[in-house]
């Protein structure tokens, strides 16, 4: 990937897409090293209420409301980043996309919904 | 020929669906208070509606987002979750404002009573939701939603003083109260810009998977078909001039509106009437959940989309089940759904430069656009429209209160 991309603009807050074309959250925060060494690096996406924390101080609360779990999606699993973010494997294998999951637990049971 | 055909019915859809109960309300009580001289406002809202809803098909078309993809991505996630929840209650108001115009419609069709009429209101929206497919939606809704063209016919027929009708398409500050007058001007453009329209345009675009080669039809969408949908505002602000101001009636009821058609046309037009504004409320009620399911699935990252089954958009679909609840909620009450589209339509005022800041700055963007960016065109009424967003934003609520809600 030699594109170049502004995080703030072009990565920060953009949808992710598995493997299989689920939408499966968006880039909520993203972990960066080697930010003292002066050449600073993307580690990884963080996902999930949690990864609001990092914020402001709306996501702080936002986050103390929702809770739950944060996922950290390492930067290698990311296939291309294009109007989505495309990651490499599937939702369920990042540990991604477990709300509709649990959603869909419900939403089935109601008639004709497949 | 098939695709202008695709095209032809597309924009007829848009007419039909352009009407929603806050256009029906503020459009027949200011011609009722004020004559044919807010005729301009209208025009105002609906070059606001053109102007936006063009710009938002095009991103959507173009970068494959919808509206609150955007604003995350552009207002970050703490000022794009203040959007969210802006949207979102705005989005609850005027779905419990249609539910209860539906409600009311129903009734005076049938004349059962308005509390099981609302339970059928909700229900039958939700079963239209669940079961019909969406094509069939947009097309029913929006061809039906047609019928208010009897109130064109009416406006025609109830012979106008066309002097004076050309006279209110001229900006001026009005005779009566000042107060009331500025509060009719902030809620029909209120109306004629409510929310919930970009929303749902841009992500049917997004869903459609639109392209920059449907660019052509987004243009005719939004500068045909709302442009055009502008005309059933004013032709129901010019029939009450005529009819309802002359002979001091008030017009805080619905079937007050039916009437509206009747005089002139008689039983035919009533009914006409009646049956016009049951779908363009309903297909507005339809609208305005999505909406809102869209708005939350798409800030959210959650999936979404109304051709997925519904196992397949699990959390997108208990967001509009959800939607549905809270606006029944609001309307089984009792309040008055006249007042509650008053409300929903002042605030949505509020939330618009939430919604439209993000998009215009998108819109400029090259990295997003390409060559398809906002031309000068695009960006003087951009720009303009903006001015004109946040100047009614922030006189909004003060005049809300000062006109004591038109009533002066």
């Amino acid at each position: 990937m030699m594109k170049e991309i502004d995080l703030g603009l072009g990565l920060l807050d953009h949808q992710l897409v598995d493997s299989e074309g689920r939408r499966c959250g968006k880039v909520d925060d993203l972990e960066l090293e080697g930010v003292r060494s002066g050449r600073p690096r993307v580690a990884a996406i963080l996902v999930g209420a949690s990864a609001w924390r990092g914020r402001g101080r709306l996501g702080r609360l936002a986050a103390w409301i929702v809770g739950g779990r944060l996922v950290r999606v390492p930067w290698d699993e990311v296939a291309e980043v294009t109007a989505e973010v495309v990651l490499r494997r599937a939702a369920h294998e990042l540990g991604l996309g477990r709300g509709d999951d649990r959603a869909r637990a419900i939403v089935e049971r109601l008639p004709g919904s497949r | 020929m098939s695709k202008v055909f695709g095209i032809a019915l597309g924009i007829l859809a848009a007419i039909g669906g352009f009407v929603d109960i806050g256009d029906i309300v503020f459009n027949v009580a200011a011609g009722a208070t004020f004559g044919y001289q807010l005729l301009w406002a209208v025009v105002i809202g609906v070059g606001g509606i053109v102007t936006y809803a063009e710009m938002c098909g095009r991103v959507a078309a173009v970068s494959e987002k919808a509206v609150f993809d955007v604003v995350r991505e552009r207002l970050g996630f703490s000022a794009g979750l203040v959007a969210l929840c802006a949207g979102q209650l705005v989005n609850v108001l005027t779905l419990a404002a249609e539910i209860g115009g539906v409600a009311i419609v129903l009734q005076l069709l049938s004349g059962a009573s308005y509390a099981q009429l609302l339970v059928l209101s909700v229900i039958g929206v939700a079963i239209v939701l669940w079961a019909m497919p969406f094509e069939w939606i947009e097309r029913v809704f929006g061809y039906c939603g047609l019928g208010l063209l009897v109130f064109a016919v009416g406006a025609l027929k109830l012979h106008p003083d066309w002097a004076a009708v050309a006279h209110g398409f001229a900006p001026s500050t009005g005779s009566g109260d000042r107060w009331v007058y500025a509060y009719f001007v902030v809620g029909l453009i209120g109306a004629a810009m409510i929310p919930y329209e970009v929303y749902f345009y841009s992500s049917g675009a997004v869903e459609e998977r639109w392209g920059p080669k449907d660019l052509g039809l987004n243009r005719a969408n939004a500068m045909i078909g709302y442009a055009l949908g502008g005309i059933l505002s004013f032709a129901l602000m010019i029939s009450a001039g005529a009819l309802l101001l002359p002979k001091g009636i008030d017009a805080e009821l619905l079937g007050t509106v039916a009437l509206v058609a009747e005089a002139p046309l008689g039983q035919i037009g009533l009914i006409l009437a009646l049956v016009g504004m049951l779908f363009a409320i309903s297909g507005a009620a339809i609208d305005s959940t999505f909406s809102g399911a869209y708005n939350m699935a798409q800030f959210f990252g959650w999936e979404w989309g109304k051709y997925r089954e519904h196992a397949g958009a699990p959390r997108f679909t208990l967001a509009w089940i959800v939607m549905l609840v809270l606006a029944f909620a609001i309307v089984v009450t009792g309040v008055d759904p006249i007042l509650v589209t008053e409300l929903s339509v002042i605030f949505s005022v509020v939330a618009l430069p939430l919604t439209y800041t993000p998009i215009l700055l998108v819109a400029n963007d090259r990295a997003y656009m390409g060559n398809h960016a906002n031309g000068v065109v695009a960006n003087v009424f951009g720009v303009l429209y903006l001015v004109v967003v946040l100047v009614i934003a922030l006189a909004a609520v003060p005049l809300l209160v000062i006109s004591n809600m038109g009533q002066g």
